[in-house]
Protein backbone atom coordinates (compact mmCIF):
# COMPACT_ATOMS: atom_id res chain seq x y z
CA UNK A 1 0.00 0.00 0.00
CA UNK A 2 2.81 2.33 0.98
CA UNK A 3 4.72 2.12 -2.16
CA UNK A 4 1.50 2.28 -4.22
CA UNK A 5 0.87 5.96 -2.14
CA UNK A 6 3.96 6.92 -2.91
CA UNK A 7 3.95 6.64 -6.27
CA UNK A 8 1.02 8.12 -6.34
CA UNK A 9 2.50 11.30 -4.88
CA UNK A 10 5.19 10.83 -7.00
CA UNK A 11 2.73 10.88 -9.74
CA UNK A 12 0.99 14.28 -8.46
CA UNK A 13 4.29 15.82 -8.36
CA UNK A 14 4.79 15.31 -12.09
CA UNK A 15 1.70 16.67 -12.89
CA UNK A 16 2.03 19.71 -11.14
CA UNK A 17 5.84 20.16 -12.75
CA UNK A 18 4.58 19.52 -15.81
CA UNK A 19 2.47 22.33 -15.66
CA UNK A 20 4.11 24.78 -13.94
CA UNK A 21 4.88 27.89 -16.36
CA UNK A 22 8.13 28.64 -15.79
CA UNK A 23 11.19 30.17 -17.91
CA UNK A 24 14.15 28.07 -18.58
CA UNK A 25 17.90 28.82 -18.56
CA UNK A 26 18.97 29.21 -21.95
CA UNK A 27 22.05 26.88 -23.44
CA UNK A 28 24.03 29.40 -24.84
CA UNK A 29 25.84 28.57 -28.20
CA UNK A 30 23.74 25.47 -28.18
CA UNK A 31 20.00 26.87 -28.86
CA UNK A 32 18.57 28.69 -31.60
CA UNK A 33 16.66 32.21 -31.38
CA UNK A 34 12.94 31.37 -31.68
CA UNK A 35 12.74 34.13 -34.46
CA UNK A 36 15.79 34.84 -36.36
CA UNK A 37 17.50 31.22 -35.75
CA UNK A 38 20.45 32.48 -34.91
CA UNK A 39 22.17 30.33 -32.07
CA UNK A 40 22.02 32.03 -28.69
CA UNK A 41 25.32 33.36 -27.74
CA UNK A 42 25.32 36.79 -26.53
CA UNK A 43 24.42 37.00 -22.91
CA UNK A 44 24.56 40.89 -22.39
CA UNK A 45 21.46 40.48 -25.24
CA UNK A 46 19.31 36.71 -25.14
CA UNK A 47 15.70 37.37 -23.85
CA UNK A 48 12.98 34.75 -23.02
CA UNK A 49 9.38 34.77 -23.14
CA UNK A 50 6.80 31.92 -21.59
CA UNK A 51 3.62 31.38 -22.81
CA UNK A 52 0.29 31.36 -20.18
CA UNK A 53 0.35 27.55 -21.14
CA UNK A 54 4.18 27.01 -20.47
CA UNK A 55 6.05 27.11 -23.47
CA UNK A 56 9.30 29.01 -24.05
CA UNK A 57 10.67 30.80 -26.49
CA UNK A 58 14.17 31.78 -26.69
CA UNK A 59 15.62 34.85 -28.29
CA UNK A 60 19.36 35.76 -28.84
CA UNK A 61 18.54 39.64 -29.09
CA UNK A 62 16.28 41.70 -27.37
CA UNK A 63 14.74 43.56 -30.53
CA UNK A 64 14.27 39.46 -32.19
CA UNK A 65 11.63 38.72 -28.99
CA UNK A 66 10.18 42.10 -29.75
CA UNK A 67 9.63 41.60 -33.76
CA UNK A 68 8.63 38.12 -33.09
CA UNK A 69 5.31 40.01 -30.69
CA UNK A 70 4.78 42.53 -33.36
CA UNK A 71 4.28 39.63 -35.94
CA UNK A 72 2.44 37.91 -33.49
CA UNK A 73 0.59 40.32 -31.67
CA UNK A 74 -0.42 38.01 -29.11
CA UNK A 75 0.82 39.47 -25.68
CA UNK A 76 -2.62 38.28 -24.24
CA UNK A 77 -1.55 34.96 -24.30
CA UNK A 78 1.54 35.22 -22.53
CA UNK A 79 2.91 35.24 -19.11
CA UNK A 80 6.36 35.71 -18.40
CA UNK A 81 8.78 38.17 -20.22
CA UNK A 82 12.78 38.19 -19.49
CA UNK A 83 15.52 40.32 -20.97
CA UNK A 84 19.76 40.24 -20.52
CA UNK A 85 20.79 42.48 -17.83
CA UNK A 86 23.21 44.46 -19.87
CA UNK A 87 26.68 43.61 -18.02
CA UNK A 88 25.34 41.12 -15.42
CA UNK A 89 24.91 37.88 -17.49
CA UNK A 90 21.97 37.22 -15.28
CA UNK A 91 18.20 37.63 -16.68
CA UNK A 92 15.96 40.18 -15.34
CA UNK A 93 11.85 40.84 -15.47
CA UNK A 94 11.02 43.13 -18.97
CA UNK A 95 8.57 45.05 -17.35
CA UNK A 96 10.36 46.61 -14.67
CA UNK A 97 13.83 46.91 -17.20
CA UNK A 98 15.09 50.22 -18.68
CA UNK A 99 16.04 49.65 -21.90
CA UNK A 100 18.46 51.64 -23.88
CA UNK A 101 18.98 52.69 -27.71
CA UNK A 102 22.40 53.52 -28.44
CA UNK A 103 25.27 53.63 -31.00
CA UNK A 104 27.84 52.68 -28.51
CA UNK A 105 26.33 49.14 -27.64
CA UNK A 106 25.97 46.94 -30.14
CA UNK A 107 23.38 43.87 -30.12
CA UNK A 108 22.94 40.67 -32.20
CA UNK A 109 20.73 41.88 -34.97
CA UNK A 110 21.31 45.47 -35.54
CA UNK A 111 19.05 47.28 -32.89
CA UNK A 112 21.47 48.56 -30.28
CA UNK A 113 19.53 47.44 -28.01
CA UNK A 114 20.12 46.96 -24.33
CA UNK A 115 18.07 45.83 -20.96
CA UNK A 116 18.80 47.56 -17.79
CA UNK A 117 17.27 46.14 -14.44
CA UNK A 118 18.41 49.03 -12.97
CA UNK A 119 17.33 52.84 -14.67
CA UNK A 120 19.90 54.80 -12.45
CA UNK A 121 22.53 53.07 -14.75
CA UNK A 122 20.57 53.14 -18.20
CA UNK A 123 20.52 56.77 -17.50
CA UNK A 124 24.05 57.01 -16.19
CA UNK A 125 25.47 54.73 -19.53
CA UNK A 126 23.21 57.02 -21.42
CA UNK A 127 24.62 60.17 -21.05
CA UNK A 128 28.03 58.71 -21.58
CA UNK A 129 27.48 57.35 -24.75
CA UNK A 130 24.77 58.86 -26.04
CA UNK A 131 21.41 57.35 -27.07
CA UNK A 132 17.58 57.18 -26.06
CA UNK A 133 15.95 55.14 -23.04
CA UNK A 134 12.61 53.47 -22.56
CA UNK A 135 10.67 52.56 -20.26
CA UNK A 136 8.50 48.91 -21.34
CA UNK A 137 5.51 50.13 -22.65
CA UNK A 138 7.49 52.76 -24.62
CA UNK A 139 10.06 50.26 -26.69
CA UNK A 140 6.94 47.92 -27.26
CA UNK A 141 5.02 50.93 -28.85
CA UNK A 142 8.07 51.83 -30.90
CA UNK A 143 8.04 47.98 -32.18
CA UNK A 144 4.62 48.16 -33.14
CA UNK A 145 3.19 45.72 -30.53
CA UNK A 146 -0.24 46.24 -29.27
CA UNK B 1 65.02 79.03 -71.87
CA UNK B 2 61.84 80.17 -70.92
CA UNK B 3 61.49 78.87 -67.71
CA UNK B 4 58.41 80.57 -66.11
CA UNK B 5 56.73 80.62 -62.62
CA UNK B 6 54.73 77.66 -63.09
CA UNK B 7 57.67 75.57 -64.42
CA UNK B 8 59.81 76.81 -61.38
CA UNK B 9 56.82 75.87 -58.89
CA UNK B 10 56.60 72.59 -60.19
CA UNK B 11 59.77 71.34 -60.22
CA UNK B 12 60.42 72.86 -56.36
CA UNK B 13 57.28 70.29 -55.86
CA UNK B 14 58.75 67.26 -57.49
CA UNK B 15 61.94 67.81 -55.76
CA UNK B 16 60.33 68.62 -52.34
CA UNK B 17 57.89 65.13 -53.13
CA UNK B 18 61.25 63.21 -53.69
CA UNK B 19 62.60 64.54 -51.07
CA UNK B 20 60.05 63.28 -48.30
CA UNK B 21 59.58 59.95 -49.69
CA UNK B 22 63.53 59.35 -49.76
CA UNK B 23 63.13 60.25 -45.84
CA UNK B 24 61.07 56.95 -44.87
CA UNK B 25 62.98 56.13 -42.70
CA UNK B 26 63.02 52.37 -41.04
CA UNK B 27 63.07 52.55 -37.35
CA UNK B 28 64.18 49.19 -35.25
CA UNK B 29 62.54 47.58 -32.39
CA UNK B 30 64.33 44.92 -30.55
CA UNK B 31 64.56 43.62 -27.06
CA UNK B 32 68.11 45.37 -26.55
CA UNK B 33 67.95 48.11 -29.27
CA UNK B 34 67.76 51.47 -28.14
CA UNK B 35 63.90 51.21 -28.94
CA UNK B 36 62.21 48.01 -26.91
CA UNK B 37 58.70 48.88 -27.35
CA UNK B 38 56.28 48.96 -30.59
CA UNK B 39 54.50 52.11 -29.47
CA UNK B 40 57.85 54.06 -29.33
CA UNK B 41 58.59 53.25 -32.45
CA UNK B 42 55.00 54.47 -33.52
CA UNK B 43 55.15 57.68 -31.28
CA UNK B 44 58.95 58.63 -33.24
CA UNK B 45 57.48 57.26 -36.76
CA UNK B 46 56.41 59.93 -39.56
CA UNK B 47 53.63 59.14 -42.05
CA UNK B 48 55.42 56.90 -44.64
CA UNK B 49 57.98 54.75 -41.87
CA UNK B 50 58.77 51.50 -41.93
CA UNK B 51 58.82 49.75 -38.39
CA UNK B 52 60.53 46.52 -38.15
CA UNK B 53 60.40 44.27 -35.03
CA UNK B 54 62.96 41.79 -34.43
CA UNK B 55 62.44 38.56 -32.58
CA UNK B 56 60.93 38.91 -28.69
CA UNK B 57 58.41 38.73 -26.67
CA UNK B 58 56.44 42.47 -26.41
CA UNK B 59 54.13 43.06 -23.12
CA UNK B 60 52.00 45.77 -24.63
CA UNK B 61 48.39 46.18 -24.78
CA UNK B 62 46.23 49.36 -26.06
CA UNK B 63 48.62 50.18 -28.88
CA UNK B 64 48.09 53.54 -30.93
CA UNK B 65 48.40 53.65 -34.61
CA UNK B 66 47.22 57.39 -36.84
CA UNK B 67 50.25 57.08 -38.68
CA UNK B 68 50.51 55.45 -42.55
CA UNK B 69 52.95 53.40 -41.40
CA UNK B 70 54.46 49.47 -42.74
CA UNK B 71 55.24 47.72 -39.50
CA UNK B 72 56.94 44.37 -40.60
CA UNK B 73 57.63 41.63 -37.90
CA UNK B 74 61.13 39.67 -38.25
CA UNK B 75 61.77 36.26 -37.06
CA UNK B 76 58.49 35.71 -35.33
CA UNK B 77 58.07 38.76 -32.75
CA UNK B 78 55.77 37.97 -30.13
CA UNK B 79 53.14 41.02 -28.89
CA UNK B 80 51.78 39.55 -25.91
CA UNK B 81 48.33 41.60 -24.42
CA UNK B 82 48.44 39.93 -21.18
CA UNK B 83 44.93 39.69 -21.43
CA UNK B 84 44.31 43.39 -20.46
CA UNK B 85 42.37 44.63 -23.86
CA UNK B 86 42.55 45.52 -27.43
CA UNK B 87 46.69 45.22 -28.58
CA UNK B 88 46.49 47.20 -31.49
CA UNK B 89 44.13 50.26 -32.18
CA UNK B 90 44.84 51.82 -35.56
CA UNK B 91 42.64 54.23 -37.27
CA UNK B 92 44.71 55.52 -40.62
CA UNK B 93 44.49 54.98 -44.21
CA UNK B 94 48.05 53.73 -46.61
CA UNK B 95 49.08 51.37 -43.43
CA UNK B 96 50.12 47.33 -43.52
CA UNK B 97 50.68 45.08 -40.54
CA UNK B 98 52.59 41.96 -41.56
CA UNK B 99 54.64 38.74 -39.90
CA UNK B 100 54.14 39.11 -36.31
CA UNK B 101 51.72 37.06 -33.67
CA UNK B 102 49.84 38.75 -31.39
CA UNK B 103 48.57 36.91 -27.72
CA UNK B 104 46.60 36.83 -25.58
CA UNK B 105 43.93 39.53 -26.05
CA UNK B 106 41.40 40.23 -23.06
CA UNK B 107 37.78 39.02 -22.42
CA UNK B 108 35.29 41.26 -21.59
CA UNK B 109 31.24 41.04 -21.37
CA UNK B 110 30.71 44.39 -22.02
CA UNK B 111 33.56 45.55 -24.58
CA UNK B 112 34.80 44.18 -27.91
CA UNK B 113 38.16 43.67 -27.33
CA UNK B 114 40.40 42.53 -30.14
CA UNK B 115 43.96 41.84 -31.11
CA UNK B 116 43.60 44.33 -34.02
CA UNK B 117 40.92 46.84 -34.25
CA UNK B 118 41.10 48.99 -37.27
CA UNK B 119 38.37 51.82 -37.41
CA UNK B 120 37.77 54.13 -39.76
CA UNK B 121 40.63 53.53 -41.92
CA UNK B 122 41.22 53.05 -45.89
CA UNK B 123 43.84 51.07 -47.81
CA UNK B 124 45.09 48.65 -45.81
CA UNK B 125 47.01 45.24 -45.48
CA UNK B 126 46.58 42.89 -42.66
CA UNK B 127 48.92 40.13 -43.82
CA UNK B 128 50.63 36.86 -42.37
CA UNK B 129 49.99 37.91 -38.57
CA UNK B 130 48.83 34.99 -36.00
CA UNK B 131 46.48 35.32 -33.03
CA UNK B 132 45.81 33.11 -30.78
CA UNK B 133 44.05 32.79 -27.41
CA UNK B 134 41.95 36.00 -28.72
CA UNK B 135 38.39 37.78 -27.86
CA UNK B 136 37.98 39.15 -31.28
CA UNK B 137 40.86 38.22 -33.79
CA UNK B 138 40.65 41.15 -36.09
CA UNK B 139 37.79 43.70 -35.98
CA UNK B 140 37.09 46.29 -38.57
CA UNK B 141 34.82 49.17 -38.38
CA UNK B 142 33.40 51.90 -40.84
CA UNK B 143 36.25 51.09 -43.04
CA UNK B 144 37.34 50.55 -47.18
CA UNK B 145 39.56 48.51 -49.23
CA UNK B 146 40.96 46.74 -46.86
CA UNK B 147 42.49 43.53 -47.68
CA UNK B 148 42.86 40.65 -44.91
CA UNK B 149 44.84 37.73 -46.01
CA UNK B 150 47.12 34.76 -44.37
CA UNK B 151 46.47 35.17 -41.11
CA UNK B 152 45.61 32.78 -38.26
CA UNK B 153 43.13 33.44 -35.78
CA UNK B 154 42.48 30.64 -33.08
CA UNK B 155 40.79 30.76 -29.80
CA UNK B 156 39.43 28.05 -26.85
CA UNK B 157 35.62 29.58 -27.78
CA UNK B 158 34.55 25.87 -27.51
CA UNK B 159 34.35 25.90 -23.80
CA UNK B 160 32.57 28.86 -23.01
CA UNK B 161 29.73 31.07 -25.19
CA UNK B 162 30.94 34.13 -24.02
CA UNK B 163 33.21 34.29 -26.88
CA UNK B 164 34.32 36.74 -30.00
CA UNK B 165 34.47 36.44 -34.01
CA UNK B 166 37.53 35.94 -35.66
CA UNK B 167 37.73 38.53 -38.68
CA UNK B 168 34.51 40.32 -37.96
CA UNK B 169 33.81 43.56 -40.39
CA UNK B 170 31.43 46.37 -39.33
CA UNK B 171 29.75 48.82 -42.27
CA UNK B 172 33.08 48.11 -44.14
CA UNK B 173 33.12 47.76 -48.17
CA UNK B 174 35.22 46.97 -50.65
CA UNK B 175 36.62 44.21 -48.36
CA UNK B 176 38.91 41.38 -49.34
CA UNK B 177 39.29 38.58 -46.80
CA UNK B 178 41.31 35.77 -48.32
CA UNK B 179 43.55 32.64 -47.12
CA UNK B 180 42.57 32.91 -43.37
CA UNK B 181 42.50 30.50 -40.93
CA UNK B 182 40.01 30.18 -38.32
CA UNK B 183 39.25 28.27 -35.27
CA UNK B 184 37.96 28.00 -32.08
CA UNK B 185 36.00 31.12 -32.36
CA UNK B 186 32.13 32.50 -31.79
CA UNK B 187 31.81 32.88 -35.88
CA UNK B 188 34.80 32.52 -37.89
CA UNK B 189 34.21 35.41 -40.10
CA UNK B 190 31.38 37.82 -39.91
CA UNK B 191 29.98 40.42 -42.51
CA UNK B 192 27.66 43.04 -40.35
CA UNK B 193 26.52 45.74 -43.02
CA UNK B 194 29.62 45.14 -45.67
CA UNK B 195 28.76 45.30 -49.08
CA UNK B 196 31.53 44.83 -52.25
CA UNK B 197 33.36 42.41 -50.70
CA UNK B 198 35.12 39.28 -51.35
CA UNK B 199 35.98 36.62 -49.25
CA UNK B 200 37.73 33.24 -50.83
CA UNK B 201 40.11 30.26 -49.87
CA UNK B 202 39.48 30.56 -46.29
CA UNK B 203 39.28 27.55 -44.09
CA UNK B 204 37.22 28.10 -40.94
CA UNK B 205 36.91 25.18 -38.99
CA UNK B 206 35.52 24.08 -35.18
CA UNK B 207 34.03 27.47 -34.50
CA UNK B 208 31.08 27.84 -31.74
CA UNK B 209 28.95 29.14 -34.17
CA UNK B 210 28.86 29.96 -37.66
CA UNK B 211 32.26 29.39 -40.06
CA UNK B 212 31.02 32.52 -42.14
CA UNK B 213 27.75 34.35 -40.98
CA UNK B 214 26.41 37.39 -43.21
CA UNK B 215 24.10 40.00 -41.68
CA UNK B 216 22.57 42.76 -43.34
CA UNK B 217 25.53 42.66 -46.36
CA UNK B 218 24.45 43.16 -49.74
CA UNK B 219 26.81 42.52 -52.98
CA UNK B 220 29.05 40.45 -51.53
CA UNK B 221 31.04 36.98 -53.25
CA UNK B 222 32.36 34.04 -51.08
CA UNK B 223 34.24 31.05 -53.25
CA UNK B 224 36.51 28.51 -52.55
CA UNK B 225 36.62 28.21 -48.98
CA UNK B 226 36.13 25.43 -46.64
CA UNK B 227 33.67 25.10 -43.75
CA UNK B 228 34.15 22.07 -41.33
CA UNK B 229 32.60 21.12 -38.09
CA UNK B 230 31.14 24.34 -36.83
CA UNK B 231 27.21 24.72 -35.43
CA UNK B 232 26.45 25.87 -38.42
CA UNK B 233 28.69 26.28 -41.80
CA UNK B 234 27.90 29.31 -43.36
CA UNK B 235 24.31 31.27 -42.28
CA UNK B 236 23.29 33.74 -44.48
CA UNK B 237 20.71 36.43 -43.18
CA UNK B 238 19.17 39.60 -44.18
CA UNK B 239 20.74 39.75 -47.03
CA UNK B 240 20.33 40.41 -51.09
CA UNK B 241 22.87 39.38 -54.13
CA UNK B 242 25.10 37.34 -52.38
CA UNK B 243 27.02 34.90 -54.87
CA UNK B 244 28.14 31.73 -53.20
CA UNK B 245 30.44 29.26 -55.32
CA UNK B 246 32.59 26.33 -55.03
CA UNK B 247 32.71 26.27 -51.47
CA UNK B 248 33.00 22.82 -49.31
CA UNK B 249 30.37 22.89 -46.42
CA UNK B 250 31.26 19.36 -44.30
CA UNK B 251 30.32 17.67 -40.95
CA UNK B 252 28.11 20.10 -38.96
CA UNK B 253 26.24 17.65 -37.10
CA UNK B 254 23.78 18.26 -34.16
CA UNK B 255 20.17 19.42 -33.65
CA UNK B 256 20.54 23.23 -35.00
CA UNK B 257 23.16 22.16 -37.41
CA UNK B 258 23.06 23.43 -40.86
CA UNK B 259 25.78 23.30 -43.93
CA UNK B 260 24.04 26.83 -45.28
CA UNK B 261 21.26 28.71 -43.43
CA UNK B 262 19.77 30.90 -45.41
CA UNK B 263 17.35 33.47 -43.67
CA UNK B 264 15.67 36.36 -45.79
CA UNK B 265 18.10 36.05 -48.45
CA UNK B 266 16.95 37.34 -51.96
CA UNK B 267 18.75 37.43 -55.42
CA UNK B 268 21.27 34.83 -54.26
CA UNK B 269 23.46 32.34 -56.66
CA UNK B 270 24.40 29.20 -55.15
CA UNK B 271 26.75 26.95 -57.61
CA UNK B 272 29.25 24.58 -57.23
CA UNK B 273 29.42 24.00 -53.69
CA UNK B 274 29.43 20.11 -51.87
CA UNK B 275 27.91 19.88 -49.26
CA UNK B 276 28.54 16.43 -47.33
CA UNK B 277 27.46 14.88 -43.83
CA UNK B 278 25.67 17.67 -42.29
CA UNK B 279 22.54 16.63 -40.58
CA UNK B 280 20.50 19.43 -42.83
CA UNK B 281 22.72 20.56 -46.13
CA UNK B 282 20.68 23.86 -46.32
CA UNK B 283 18.02 25.32 -45.05
CA UNK B 284 16.05 27.52 -46.92
CA UNK B 285 14.05 29.75 -44.86
CA UNK B 286 11.39 33.12 -46.28
CA UNK B 287 14.12 33.40 -49.55
CA UNK B 288 13.56 34.34 -52.78
CA UNK B 289 15.05 33.51 -56.64
CA UNK B 290 17.49 31.93 -55.16
CA UNK B 291 19.54 29.75 -57.88
CA UNK B 292 20.67 26.48 -57.14
CA UNK B 293 23.40 24.97 -59.93
CA UNK B 294 25.93 22.36 -60.03
CA UNK B 295 26.06 21.62 -56.08
CA UNK B 296 26.70 18.09 -54.84
CA UNK B 297 24.45 16.94 -51.57
CA UNK B 298 26.10 13.97 -50.40
CA UNK B 299 25.27 11.89 -47.22
CA UNK B 300 23.23 14.31 -45.42
CA UNK B 301 20.31 13.89 -42.88
CA UNK B 302 18.47 16.08 -45.37
CA UNK B 303 20.04 17.98 -48.76
CA UNK B 304 17.51 20.62 -48.24
CA UNK B 305 14.93 21.72 -45.95
CA UNK B 306 12.77 24.76 -47.41
CA UNK B 307 10.63 26.25 -44.84
CA UNK B 308 8.82 29.66 -44.94
CA UNK B 309 7.72 31.45 -47.74
CA UNK B 310 9.87 30.65 -50.48
CA UNK B 311 9.44 32.24 -53.84
CA UNK B 312 11.00 31.27 -57.25
CA UNK B 313 13.61 29.53 -56.22
CA UNK B 314 15.17 26.90 -58.84
CA UNK B 315 17.46 23.50 -58.78
CA UNK B 316 18.56 22.61 -61.31
CA UNK B 317 21.72 20.41 -62.49
CA UNK B 318 22.25 19.80 -58.65
CA UNK B 319 23.48 16.12 -57.58
CA UNK B 320 21.49 14.51 -54.69
CA UNK B 321 23.44 11.34 -53.33
CA UNK B 322 22.78 9.19 -50.42
CA UNK B 323 21.34 11.45 -48.58
CA UNK B 324 18.42 10.16 -46.14
CA UNK B 325 15.88 12.45 -47.08
CA UNK B 326 16.57 14.76 -50.22
CA UNK B 327 14.33 17.42 -49.09
CA UNK B 328 11.90 18.51 -46.63
CA UNK B 329 9.16 20.94 -47.75
CA UNK B 330 6.84 22.49 -46.18
CA UNK B 331 3.86 24.83 -47.59
CA UNK B 332 3.01 25.17 -50.88
CA UNK B 333 5.19 24.70 -53.66
CA UNK B 334 5.04 28.56 -54.36
CA UNK B 335 6.60 28.72 -58.08
CA UNK B 336 9.79 26.79 -56.53
CA UNK B 337 10.82 24.75 -59.46
CA UNK B 338 13.12 21.64 -59.52
CA UNK B 339 14.62 20.56 -63.33
CA UNK B 340 17.54 18.27 -64.81
CA UNK B 341 19.07 17.06 -61.01
CA UNK B 342 20.38 13.70 -60.36
CA UNK B 343 18.66 11.90 -57.68
CA UNK B 344 20.11 8.32 -56.21
CA UNK B 345 17.38 7.35 -55.30
CA UNK B 346 15.59 8.15 -58.36
CA UNK B 347 14.47 4.23 -59.80
CA UNK B 348 12.85 4.99 -62.92
CA UNK B 349 13.75 4.03 -66.51
CA UNK B 350 14.78 5.61 -69.58
CA UNK B 351 14.08 4.05 -72.77
CA UNK B 352 14.42 6.73 -75.07
CA UNK B 353 18.04 6.62 -73.85
CA UNK B 354 18.06 10.86 -73.70
CA UNK B 355 19.76 10.71 -70.32
CA UNK B 356 16.71 11.68 -68.81
CA UNK B 357 14.66 9.66 -66.58
CA UNK B 358 11.25 9.20 -68.35
CA UNK B 359 9.10 9.40 -65.21
CA UNK B 360 9.20 12.40 -62.93
CA UNK B 361 11.09 12.42 -59.75
CA UNK B 362 9.07 13.03 -56.03
CA UNK B 363 11.83 14.50 -53.89
CA UNK B 364 9.82 14.33 -50.93
CA UNK B 365 9.12 11.00 -49.18
CA UNK B 366 5.90 10.98 -47.41
CA UNK B 367 7.78 9.86 -44.33
CA UNK B 368 10.33 13.35 -44.68
CA UNK B 369 6.46 14.95 -44.60
CA UNK B 370 5.71 13.31 -41.10
CA UNK B 371 8.91 14.17 -39.37
CA UNK B 372 8.23 17.85 -40.58
CA UNK B 373 5.04 17.71 -38.85
CA UNK B 374 6.37 16.10 -35.41
CA UNK B 375 10.32 15.16 -35.65
CA UNK B 376 9.69 12.36 -33.00
CA UNK B 377 8.70 9.88 -35.63
CA UNK B 378 12.41 10.26 -36.79
CA UNK B 379 13.08 7.24 -34.51
CA UNK B 380 11.06 4.71 -37.27
CA UNK B 381 13.31 6.16 -39.93
CA UNK B 382 15.21 2.52 -41.50
CA UNK B 383 11.94 0.52 -40.63
CA UNK B 384 10.27 -1.31 -42.77
CA UNK B 385 6.70 0.20 -42.31
CA UNK B 386 8.44 3.82 -42.79
CA UNK B 387 9.57 1.86 -46.73
CA UNK B 388 6.01 0.32 -47.13
CA UNK B 389 4.32 4.05 -46.90
CA UNK B 390 6.81 5.96 -48.77
CA UNK B 391 6.15 3.24 -51.38
CA UNK B 392 3.00 3.74 -51.31
CA UNK B 393 2.87 7.11 -51.04
CA UNK B 394 5.36 7.44 -54.39
CA UNK B 395 3.04 5.33 -56.05
CA UNK B 396 0.17 7.16 -55.43
CA UNK B 397 0.56 10.77 -54.19
CA UNK B 398 -2.34 11.63 -51.18
CA UNK B 399 0.08 14.05 -48.78
CA UNK B 400 2.79 14.99 -50.40
CA UNK B 401 2.34 18.31 -53.30
CA UNK B 402 1.59 16.55 -56.02
CA UNK B 403 3.56 19.24 -58.02
CA UNK B 404 6.56 19.00 -56.55
CA UNK B 405 8.96 17.11 -58.55
CA UNK B 406 11.64 16.82 -60.98
CA UNK B 407 10.46 16.27 -64.49
CA UNK B 408 13.29 15.98 -66.32
CA UNK B 409 15.53 13.83 -63.58
CA UNK B 410 18.96 12.67 -64.85
CA UNK B 411 20.19 9.08 -65.39
CA UNK B 412 23.52 10.12 -64.10
CA UNK B 413 25.09 12.39 -61.97
CA UNK B 414 26.48 15.52 -63.60
CA UNK B 415 30.17 16.88 -63.19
Amino acid sequence: MVIIRNLFYILVLFLLTGCEVQPVPIEFGKEECSFCKMTIVDRQHAAQLVTKKGKQFKYDAIECMLNDLNEKQNTQENKIYLVSDYGKSKMTTAEDATYLISQAIKSPMGAFLSAFSSNAEATSVMTKSGGEVYNWQEIKKKYGIE
Amino acid sequence: MGLNKKDILFFFGCSLFILTASFARQIKVCPDCEIRSVQKAIDIAFDGDEILIHPGVYKEHDIEITKSLTIKGIGNPVIDGENLGTVFHISANNFSLQGITIINVGKSFTKDFAGILVARSSNFLIKNVVLKNVFFGILVEKSKHGTISYNKVSSNAVSEASSGNGIHLWHCDHMQVDHNNLSGLRDGIYFEFVKESKIFKNHSYKNLRYGLHFMFSNNNAYYDNEFVSNGVGVAVMFSKFIDMRNNLFTENWGSASYGLLLKEIYDAKIENNRFTTNTVGVSVDGSTRVNFEGNTFARNGWAINVIGACYENTFTGNNFMHNSFDLAHSGNVNSNSFDKNYWSDYTGYDLDGNGIGDVPYRPVKLFSYITNRSPEAIVLLRSLFVDIINFSEKVSPVFTPDNLMDPNPLMKAAL
